[in-house]
């Protein structure tokens, strides 16, 4: 099958090149064949290269150069297709090479296979990408786009976060961050033309607002509140920004957008937490009782209501919903000192003991990312 | 968005020089190839499976290692082939391999092909374990939606959901089945990826019953595809899931005035009508939904019943004859058939069509092909005999 797949990469060769190649060649060794590829990759005469190199893998299948070199050629030149099939066997050769991952995995996503090539693009980082600076961003900028899609949109945020701050171009970044703030499982290219705007203004409002740019981030939500009044999350975004500062603006634009998204989470989670921190525990518990039947296995959920219980005093109440947190995010430190808390308030030294210790272990885990 | 990846060329990874392999017998190439795949030393099992099946090329275990390993590796070209000869080669039950067959002609565009090994796969009883009978299935799903087998596809999709609660992935599937879209995940318009998505929440979200979810993004849907269709019978659908006929009604008539020959809608309407007695109404949408498909049960389904409500038996029974003939396995079928034929004053017919509804009424959930349904049904023993 290898022979099959190198004949067709061959033949595509062949009509790309047919005016630089005279019509017959005669037959040439492995060795000769490399080095030839090699040349015309250094000088530049791609398509004799792909040509070359679909040669010398014919010859030698498992030409680990060749399917490197031949998979990224074919990448450039936009045949993903057969960039992915060749880098797949590559990666299968050189499983700890991470941008060999990476390439296979923008490959998948311009062949739109946006699960492997999410599982594939987060490989590479995990592997490394070393000091190769643009490859990383064009992984990170991909990454962060699939997560969106596979609305893990949280995810995707922070990481666009983490991308503006490390000196990326935030009109790139815009639309992205616009859709995962929105909740929006689209990608930029995706995005209908009536609603392009929406996801820029969305995003460039986020920025602003974690840039602490307020009055910024104000403008801008309000100018995507007055032209989008009817779209989930608009209300979410512009509530959010008042809530702290304007409460009882944030609170009626939190509450439209219930009206809009009956299901929404995060404003309830918002909501919720304004009141937590108001000591008003009868207010946020409804919100949190919503949660929990909308979303029986949300971390943050059953966090705030391990907080609220606490806060009236039922210990017992309060550890039962921090260790559902706890099963859902153990790696949230926040949830680990509310059951330190918790433990240590209802005399469980054993337990808060062993809380402790995974709070210094997560925190030193977590404070050396970058 | 695609970054020049020019300075790669100048990283590529040292790789060790591999020595020539020593010359050894088939047995311990075959043994070396297990253990290599065992410890997980996969590019060395691929080296002694593919010299194990050069020596020998009968050995279906070594086929078997191989497309496994490469299938594992998403190398689908070789996976196919090697699947392909294991086929060929095994003695013993190969019913799995028709399985991966099908994905490995997927994944490598091939769609007629998989079809029809998936549908040999079922044929067979979908062996395999939970895992592969899990992403056949779906991909099975994904191949009916293409081949416009909206409804086949769709029950396959939401025992799904109910299995495993709604997944991004299983939500775009939903969504293209239920807007009739031949068209898989990879191959539709970007344009169309709101719409699709939007239609697969609501429709996952359906399937489980979960009507304030399903509605949300029903509403949404409409109010910015209202005019496209497929999208108001999808919100009729999910209205008739919760029972709320008149809404129901209104959406497929709604999808009338979109799509005017839309017999999915009329079908509908059909049962709606015949529900609330009207009969007439429902006799001009059953006869008009048959008109336009004349291959679909369904229709002939909806006639027959009307046609039995409005007392013309033998006309209703004939239409519930041809129900039967495009969709042996359904029950319901069978039971109005029953019906008809009691009114009609064929007894030996009606007994046997309703055995046919007793032992088929337990299976409408059961993932099989409908050979496999009627297995031991009053019907199919008569026929052996």
């Amino acid at each position: 099958m290898i022979a099959d797949v190198a004949a067709l990469l061959l033949a595509f060769a062949v009509s790309v090149s047919a005016q630089a190649v005279p019509a017959k060649a005669p037959a040439q060794s492995f060795e000769q064949v490399s080095r030839a590829a090699q040349q015309a990759r250094d000088e530049n005469r791609d398509d004799d290269a792909i040509r070359l190199f679909q040669q010398g893998l014919k010859l030698k299948p498992d030409w680990n150069e060749g399917l490197w070199y031949l998979g990224t050629l074919l990448y450039e030149k936009e045949h993903f297709s057969q960039a992915r099939d060749l880098l797949r066997q590559f990666v299968a050769l050189n499983p700890k090479f991470g941008p060999g991952w990476a390439v296979l995995g923008m490959s998948e996503y311009q062949a739109r296979e946006y699960a492997r090539a999410l599982e594939h693009l987060q490989r590479s980082l995990s592997l490394g990408l070393g000091d190769r600076k643009q490859l990383a961003d064009s992984v990170f900028y991909h990454v962060a786009l699939l997560l969106t899609r596979f609305e893990q949109f949280h995810d995707s945020l922070e990481l666009l976060w983490q991308m503006r701050g490390a000196g990326q171009a935030e009109a790139l970044l815009a639309e992205p961050a616009g859709l995962a703030a929105l909740g929006y499982a689209l990608l930029p290219q995706e995005i209908p033309a009536p609603r392009r705007e929406l996801a820029r203004l969305a995003g460039a409002g986020t920025f602003a607002l974690l840039d602490q740019r307020r009055a910024e981030a104000e403008k801008l939500f309000s100018k995507m509140v007055e032209q989008y009044p009817q779209e989930p999350g608009v209300h979410y975004q512009y509530g959010t920004l008042l809530l702290n500062d304007r409460s009882q603006e944030g609170i009626r634009e939190l509450e439209k957008e219930l009206q809009i998204s009956p299901s929404h989470i995060p404003v309830r989670l918002r909501l919720a937490e304004y009141y937590l921190t108001r000591s008003q525990p009868e207010k946020a518990q409804p919100y949190l009782d919503e949660i929990i039947k909308l979303e029986p296995k949300n971390a943050s959920g059953h966090m705030l209501m391990g907080e609220m219980l606490a806060s009236k005093g039922d210990g017992a109440g309060a550890i039962r919903e921090l260790e559902l947190a706890r099963e859902q995010a153990p790696q949230r430190l926040r949830i680990r000192w509310d059951l330190l808390r918790a433990y240590t308030a209802a005399g469980r030294r054993e337990d808060a003991k062993r809380e402790r210790t995974e709070i210094e272990k997560l925190s030193q885990q977590q404070s050396g990312k970058p | 968005m695609i970054w020049v990846l020019s300075s790669l060329f100048f990283f590529f990874p040292a790789g060790a020089p591999q020595a020539p392999p020593p010359q050894r017998n088939f047995e311990q190439i075959a043994r070396q190839a297990e253990e290599a795949r065992a410890a997980d030393r996969l590019p060395d099992a691929i080296r002694l499976y593919r010299g194990g099946v050069k020596l020998r090329p009968s050995w279906s275990q070594g086929w078997w290692g191989l497309g496994s390993i490469y299938y594992e590796e998403d190398r689908f070209p070789e996976a196919l082939e090697a699947f392909m000869r294991f086929i060929a080669t095994s003695k013993k039950d190969v019913a799995p391999a028709y399985a991966f067959l099908g994905l490995c002609e997927y994944e490598t565009h091939d769609y007629v092909h998989a079809s029809e090994h998936f549908g040999i796969w079922v044929r067979k009883g979908l062996p395999g374990n939970t895992q592969l009978i899990d992403v056949a299935s779906f991909h099975w799903a994904l191949l009916l939606t293409r081949e416009g087998q909206f409804v086949q596809a769709l029950f396959l999709l939401e025992e799904k959901a109910k299995r495993y609660g709604v997944s991004p992935l299983l939500a775009e599937a939903m969504g293209l089945a239920s807007l009739r879209m031949k068209n898989l995940p990879e191959d539709y318009p970007l344009e169309r990826r709101e719409m699709v998505w939007l239609a697969g929440e609501a429709s996952a979200y359906g399937s489980l019953h979960d009507f304030d979810r399903a509605h949300e993004f029903a509403g949404r849907l409409v109010a910015h595809y209202g005019q496209e269709p497929n999208v108001h019978y999808l919100n009729g659908t999910i209205y008739s899931f919760e029972q709320k006929t008149e809404e129901a009604a209104e959406e497929f008539r709604q999808e009338l005035r979109v799509s005017p020959n839309h017999a999915p809608a009329m079908i509908q309407l059909a049962f709606i009508d015949l529900q609330d007695s009207r009969l007439e109404e429902a006799m001009s949408m059953a006869k008009q939904a048959v008109a336009l498909e004349a291959k679909d049960p369904l229709a002939h389904y909806a006639l027959g019943r009307v046609l039995l409500a409005t007392e013309h038996f033998q006309e209703g029974a004939n239409e519930l004859e041809i129900a039967k003939e495009l969709a042996p396995a359904s029950a319901k079928v069978r039971f109005q058939l029953a019906r008809a034929y009691r009114r009609l004053g064929r007894k030996a017919d009606a007994e046997r069509e309703s055995a046919v509804f007793e032992a088929l009424k337990d299976k409408i959930e059961v993932l099989a092909t409908p050979e496999e349904k009627l297995k031991g049904t009053p019907e199919e023993k008569g026929k052996a005999k």
